[in-house]
């Protein structure tokens, strides 16, 4: 568990980094309040300048942190809010996904060549699966790697 | 059988001579021919480095084939041929035409959603424009 959540902020950060910028703000934003980041710490800091209740946030923090940007009873005290994530082809209404395309998958794929889960993208289930299998394609001829080696 | 779509990828060792590419994509055009298949597109993207080591080799000749055929034994002889091939460290055929089709439904879906949606908003986006365009036009006129 420990390795899943170190891997994920590096892996996002170096994928979403070239493209355009609306999507990258995605990604990142996820991973950083669950790990221990700088993320993580500013958020505390905040809680702290408005830390009027202490507890009673807390308490209203912990039910909608599960949830991607839930709303949550009180917006106010929500100290930050996960950017809702859209999928990428989606928004440029990708119909077929090019597994010749290698430079655009590299992003979906970590540092070590797994495919990076649709929670850290942000995809659509029906625009993963063809990704998944245009990243597998790309492998088979060595457009991409099936592990890189380190 | 109706006509099929594959791409078609093979990788060549760096070292082989522009002679011997053009050769073996020659007897390939030969065995597509034979088998009534066409060419839609022939590309050869030069030396690329492979993701991965293939037969000792981490660079490799990519050749892109787009192919159109109705004889599904056009493929095997393809792969046959390039299984016997001594420069050929790797090949890779797909049959696309079904995702192609999907995509084209998607497509058309898309265009007819897009056709459908002015009409609902063209009344107010055709009234606005109109008083604009007669002030102007009124003014200069004037």
């Amino acid at each position: 568990m420990s390795d899943q959540e170190n891997v994920p902020p590096a892996a996002p950060a170096a994928p979403t980094a070239p493209t355009a910028p609306a999507a990258p703000s995605g990604p990142p934003s996820a991973p950083r309040p669950r790990s221990s980041g700088p993320g993580g710490g500013g958020d505390r800091g905040d809680r702290g300048d408005r830390g009027g209740r202490p507890p009673r946030d807390d308490r209203g923090g912990g039910a909608p942190g599960g949830g991607p940007g839930g709303p949550g009873g009180r917006k106010g005290k929500r100290q930050f809010f996960r950017k809702r994530k859209v999928c990428r082809f989606c928004v440029d209404k990708v119909d077929f996904i090019d597994y010749k395309k290698a430079e655009m998958l590299h992003q979906f794929v970590q540092d070590r060549g797994k495919i990076l889960p649709r929670r850290m993208t942000g995809t659509c289930s029906r625009h993963q699966r063809w990704l998944c299998e245009a990243i597998k394609r790309a492998r088979n001829i060595a457009l991409l790697p099936f592990a890189s080696e380190l | 059988m109706e006509e099929r779509l594959y791409d078609l990828i093979f990788i060549l060792r760096p070292a082989t001579p522009e002679e011997e590419i053009a050769k073996l994509t020659h007897t390939l055009e030969q065995v597509i021919s034979e088998h009534h298949g066409k060419i839609e597109k022939q590309e050869n993207w030069g030396t690329k480095r492979l993701a991965y080591r293939v037969s000792k080799h981490r660079e490799g000749i990519f050749i892109y084939l787009s192919l159109k055929s109705t004889d599904g034994e056009m493929v095997k002889e393809l792969e046959r041929r390039l299984k016997v091939a001594e420069p050929v460290i790797k090949y890779q055929t797909i049959r696309l035409d079904e995702e192609m089709k999907l995509q084209k439904k998607l497509v058309a879906r898309r265009e007819k959603k897009i056709a459908r949606r002015p009409r609902r908003q063209a009344p107010p986006a055709a009234a606005a424009p109109a008083p604009a365009g007669e002030q102007p036009s009124a003014t200069p006129a004037t």
